[in-house]
């Protein structure tokens, strides 16, 4: 009885703890995010939005005029664009949609700046054609500086405009193009070479039962056609899946890509359901990673045991302390493998090398780290815990990282060079902020450097030799600053 | 970023459809019109809000940017071709790139410009180069030499020579090279005090009014020359013009082309081109910048001669020439005549480029507004028409005028139906008043005209506002199927289907539809012989107390928008079950082929009486979505019945054959 209690607690606990954004992240068909003078803000359906100071504790608050539906939002020179769908005969069924832009200062509500220009319609629908003005996507194309926009839902096709990015009007004569169908809420974005139109698949505000899902195609031109991977055209219905339901949130939606440094890039959506926030719609965060030049959204970092393997040599980090051998007999004998011993011996599994086994042997005070060869030993088994009260950065909370079984933590030195204390503390050095890179390595950055003031967003964990670890600035061409996380 | 903001500096091409002014979102001014390769090229000025440190009272005008279109309507902005800061003479940040010319001559393409020089003072005129009309230019090093003027105009002669007009209406003959005056020109010695200066050709207008005359613009028409030139007849400028039989002249004053601007811009600079076999004045006017008239903008109108070679008088209009096309938004306050008290207002004083509204004040006003094109409209085209009124009242549209055909009759009911305090409930939102604000009304038309007609557009009760009309004709989605059998199309989806109107099925989500459901319901008998029917085109079934009809119909798409179907038939479009047949003659047997369908939302798919196909769940219509397992069609006849059911959503499907290889199978007629 006992054991099934606490497998049950143990069931409820992994049924509760919530991997989306903290605080009160309710939303639906949230904007892109933006950051502004050092706070993210994202922009939802029905006029309000979230704003974050961390990226990760969020709070409603953002403030747009309008109403409407699923807007999207950009910097664009010194001021930012916002967009947004608002329907003529309200939602209550018409689908005489209007895109609409205005433009602000800043997002800040508090700010002296903070002032809507009025609102610009630059796309309509007249509530009889196959589209259905709404769910606006912007992408400043960065190989001309042009302005697009995709919008568009279930009702009809998806189409294509471009506005001008100094004033936010529509170009003049310019046609809209329809360029995929059977999607809403879509987003185009550009990486090497290629354009990237994903769409919200299935059907939303259903609570737990909605089966959105976001699908992608692609293009060597912002007009398309949006290909997916197997060369079906989004025109047709086509799109390969980024993102859909798992992980106790349902129906992912409304696509929003933010890049935060060369190789980090995250994605935004909201869940249609978060089971553990009682199947509110919330604001979703993820890794956005990159396989073979498509996009497919990362897992939300949950910590664990982990070898904290270097992809420059894929060794492990681990403590610096004595090997200690494990005293097992090498099974069989001679120099035949396999030739000697009673094959009628019974098999007996080995037990793994135990932390007490260990112990012992190592200094108690702080204990640098090297890189070595893995052998899931003590000295290199890391436990990685998100530290609820350390607070988080855009899409992730601070972890501490010990020692299996310890509170020995990992942590940054003035010099720019690691050790580990014996006791975690809380302290900001001690903690780190894991990422998931677009190639689906981790970057493993401290919170901050000793003596240096303010968060640290430059030194990373960095295999400056193959036994060697340090601290260095993050370079994704390198494999030197990446990690990866094996559980085993 | 950095890169981001530098790029956005290039130019964007942007294209600008128009009454007058033709071009919005920038100022345009002193526009010389030409037509190459059968489009008219358009070289204005290019007025901008002066920066800080230049004197904000005056012109300024940094480069050039070319213009063309094909049917006066729609201009492309081909982007800036010369800048002040890019041409080796020319002194830098001076601000003074003023009225243009452009010709071709022997398949080259000579810009001609004026501006301030870095030695001396005054103006000179360069000359830049370029394949193309649009460019790229590249400017010559050295500005014209003897030229000390602005307002270039060159005019290639039917006696083979070019002569180039500037400032008050100098002439002189060009070399063969275009970039220099000819060696054979007069030269006058004028004394200026103690200094001599020579001045190189003619003043052809010493003579005549001339006033602060400036921007020359000659022209040779049925063996007249025209030299046509804006003077200050009182306190701003007019359009005048004088003709002559030789390009120098002299010639003879014959009268106005264009008065002054009524409201007192102090300028106006023109060009006249046949385009088409019709005449037109270009010009400019302050109309996007009422209170600052150095910001201007062009215009187009009809020129037409008399019988004599004179010049009609010509009165700027805000309606301007061109065709719009009824599909297009039409900026009917924009308009060709007014009945008296009809006012218009900038929707936005502060962004003038986003056009006027037209104030319709009482019963019985009335605009018009010329020339616009329905080719294309029919009985199913509809009006939208963005509006603003205080009270209940109607716009209506007539053909041509008063007394015309009604186009169409807009109702506006911007007030709450059953009062402003109606109650709430399911449609409250379309119960908001709309009194005061601009909102789009639309509606279907009574008449749809056919080709070229005028609007007559009349206010039949309360005071209304427009902003603009259009009339829009919705997609063909369906024809009547022919006798003739059709093929599948090149992809394999047959569009031939025999549909039943649809069965009332209320659903309020798609999520119901699980694979038990769907048997039990698609498996209810709803009319006789479900299963076995091959419906002709017009026949009735019975499904419960109402009768349904067949349609027999070629879907345009390769998508079958059901919902469009019912639609059209103005049937319920949501919560309903459609029934599809049609009917498959094969050549031969075509062994182990699959049926492949995408489907919004659920359907099931019976070949020969054989269930092959369920599609269950929230689908979508998407190509190929699922497969049967191999199957044969046997050779001859072969039914394909589906039923696609649907709650909240857009009901469609695709359906075809595909191989073992998934390529499409096409061996087949559809009868």
């Amino acid at each position: 009885m006992n054991k099934i209690k606490s497998t049950l607690t143990l069931l409820s606990l992994s049924l509760t703890t919530s991997f989306a954004q903290v605080g009160q992240p309710f939303i639906h068909d949230p904007s892109t995010i933006v950051e502004c003078d050092g706070k993210y803000y994202t922009y939802g359906t029905g006029g309000g939005g979230l704003i974050s100071e961390d990226g990760w504790t969020w709070k409603s608050g953002a403030e747009r005029p309008g109403g409407g539906a699923a807007p999207d939002a950009m910097k664009i020179g010194d001021r930012y664009l916002v967009i947004y769908g608002a329907t003529g005969g309200g939602l209550g069924g018409g689908h005489n949609g209007r895109i609409l832009t205005m433009w602000n200062k800043t997002m800040d509500p508090k700010s002296p700046d903070f002032k809507y220009t009025e609102a610009i319609e630059v796309a309509a629908s007249d509530g009889l054609e196959d589209n259905d003005a709404i769910d606006p996507g912007l992408l400043l194309d960065p190989t001309t500086g042009r302005l697009w926009v995709c919008y568009g839902t279930y009702f009809g096709t998806i189409r294509l405009i471009e506005i001008d990015p100094n004033t936010g009007e529509r170009v003049k004569g310019n046609k809209e193009l329809d360029i995929a169908i059977d999607c809403e809420a879509t987003d185009l974005i550009y990486r090497d070479g290629w354009y990237y139109l994903l769409g919200t698949h299935g059907t939303c505000c259903d609570g737990v039962n909605s089966t959105y899902n976001i699908v992608v195609g692609r293009s060597r031109t912002v007009t398309g056609p949006y290909i997916d991977n197997v060369g079906r055209d989004m025109y047709h219905g086509g799109g390969r899946m980024v993102i859909a339901a798992g992980d106790g949130v349902t129906g992912p939606g409304h696509f929003g890509r933010y890049i935060i440094d060369e190789g980090i890039e995250i994605m935004s959506c909201h869940y249609e359901a978060d089971y553990a926030q009682g199947g509110r719609s919330v604001l979703g965060i993820r890794p956005l990673l990159w396989k073979n030049e498509w996009p497919i959204a990362g897992e939300s970092f949950k910590g664990g045991t982990f070898e904290i393997e270097s992809e420059r040599r894929g060794y492990a980090l681990e403590l610096a302390v004595d090997f200690v051998r494990q005293n097992v007999q090498r099974a069989g004998g001679g120099f035949g493998f396999g030739g000697g011993g009673n094959s009628n011996t019974p098999v007996t599994p080995i037990e793994n090398q135990k932390l007490e086994e260990v112990i012992g042997t190592w200094p108690t005070e702080n204990i640098p780290v090297r890189i070595g060869d893995y052998m899931f030993r003590p000295h290199q088994r890391w436990t990685i815990t998100p530290v609820a009260e350390a607070g988080g950065f855009l899409g992730g909370a601070y972890c501490k990282i010990v020692i299996e079984g310890t509170e020995r933590a990992l942590a940054a030195t003035a010099d720019l060079e690691l050790t580990t204390v014996s006791e975690f503390t809380g302290a900001d050095e001690q903690l780190w902020r894991i990422e998931q890179a677009t190639d689906g390595t981790y970057r493993i950055m401290p919170k901050a450097i000793p003596g240096q003031e303010g968060l640290n967003t430059k030194y990373v964990l960095y295999s400056i030799a193959d036994s060697t670890p340090t601290l260095a600035e993050w370079d994704f061409s390198t494999d030197n600053s990446k990690w990866n996380l094996r559980a085993h | 970023m950095k890169q981001l903001l530098r790029l956005f500096l290039l130019s964007v091409p942007l294209t600008a459809a128009a009454q007058n002014p033709i071009i919005s979102g920038q100022f345009t001014a002193d526009p010389t019109a030409r037509v190459f390769n059968n489009k008219v090229y358009l070289y204005p000025s290019h007025d901008i809000l002066p920066p800080e440190g230049q004197r904000q009272d005056w012109f300024c005008m940094e480069d050039y940017h070319v213009f063309s279109s094909e049917d006066l309507v729609t201009w492309e902005d081909h982007g800036m071709i010369v800048s002040q800061n890019n041409v080796p003479w020319v002194r830098p940040n001076s601000y003074s790139m003023w009225a243009p010319d452009c010709v071709e001559r022997n398949g080259k393409y000579y810009f001609y410009f004026p501006t301030s020089p870095k030695q001396g003072g005054g103006f000179g005129v360069g000359v830049a180069i370029a394949d193309k009309p649009e460019g790229p230019y590249i400017p010559e090093p050295e500005p014209i030499k003897g030229i000390n003027g602005i307002d270039p105009c060159v005019l290639l002669a039917s006696d083979g020579n070019a002569y180039i007009f500037w400032g008050a209406g100098r002439c002189a003959k060009l070399s063969d090279n275009m970039k220099e005056l000819a060696e054979d020109n007069p030269k006058e010695v004028v004394k200026w005090g103690e200094r001599e200066m020579v001045n190189i050709g003619v003043n052809c207008l010493q003579d005549l009014p001339n006033r602060q005359a400036e921007g020359p613009f000659a022209f040779e028409y049925n063996g007249n020359y025209y030299l046509t030139y804006p003077y200050v007849r009182e306190n701003t400028e007019v359009l005048a013009y004088a003709m002559s039989k030789n390009p120098m002249g002299p010639y003879e004053y014959k009268g106005l082309i264009m008065a002054e601007h009524a409201n007192g811009c102090w300028t106006n600079h023109h060009s006249i081109v046949n385009y088409k076999g019709q005449w037109y004045l270009f010009y400019h006017h302050n109309a996007y910048s009422p209170n600052d008239d150095k910001r201007r903008s062009v215009q187009i109108e009809k020129l037409y001669f008399n019988e004599d070679g004179t010049i009609k008088e010509v009165t700027p209009t805000l309606r301007g020439v061109g065709i719009n096309k009824a599909d297009s938004r039409i900026e009917v306050d924009r308009y060709s005549t007014a009945s008296e008290g009809v006012e218009y207002a900038y929707l936005d004083t502060t962004n003038t480029f986003r056009g006027w509204e037209v104030k319709l004040p009482k019963k019985g006003s009335y605009i018009t507004y010329n020339d616009v094109d329905f080719t294309g409209a029919n009985a199913k085209t509809y009006v939208i028409a963005n509006v603003k009124a205080d009270k209940n009242t109607s716009i209506v549209i007539r053909e041509n005028n008063k007394n015309g055909k009604v186009i169409a009759r807009l109702n506006l009911q911007v007030e709450p139906e059953g009062g402003a305090n109606a109650a709430g409930g399911g449609m409250m939102m379309r119960r908001r008043s709309n009194a005061g604000l601009w909102h789009t009304v639309t509606t279907t038309v009574n008449y749809a005209p056919k080709g070229v007609v005028n609007l007559y557009i009349s206010c039949e009760g309360e005071a209304a506002s427009i902003d603009w009309v259009q009339f829009k004709t919705p997609p063909t989605y369906f024809t009547a199927a022919t006798a003739t059998p059709a093929k599948p199309d090149a992809e394999g989806f047959i569009r031939r289907w025999t549909i039943l109107e649809p069965i009332d099925k209320p659903n309020r989500s798609n999520t119901v539809f699980t694979d038990t459901y769907l048997r039990e319901h698609f498996n209810t008998e709803y009319f006789p012989n479900q299963f076995t029917i091959v419906p002709e085109n017009g026949q009735k079934v019975k499904v419960g107390k109402e009768k349904l009809t067949w349609h027999k119909l070629d879907s345009e798409r390769f998508n079958v928008k059901l919902f469009r179907f019912a639609d059209g038939l103005q049937k319920q479009i949501y919560g309903v079950l459609f029934w599809n047949v049609t009917v498959i003659d094969c050549p031969e047997e075509i062994k182990d082929v699959r049926l492949a369908v995408g489907s919004n939302s659920a359907s099931m798919w019976w070949l020969n009486g054989e269930e092959v196909l369920l599609l269950s769940g929230d689908r979508r219509m998407v190509k190929d979505d699922a497969v049967s397992p191999r199957i044969t069609l046997k050779k001859g006849i072969n039914i394909l019945r589906g039923a696609v059911i649907n709650g909240p959503g857009m009901s469609d499907f695709c359906v075809r054959f595909i191989d073992e290889n998934e390529n499409p199978v096409t061996g087949y007629e559809i009868k």
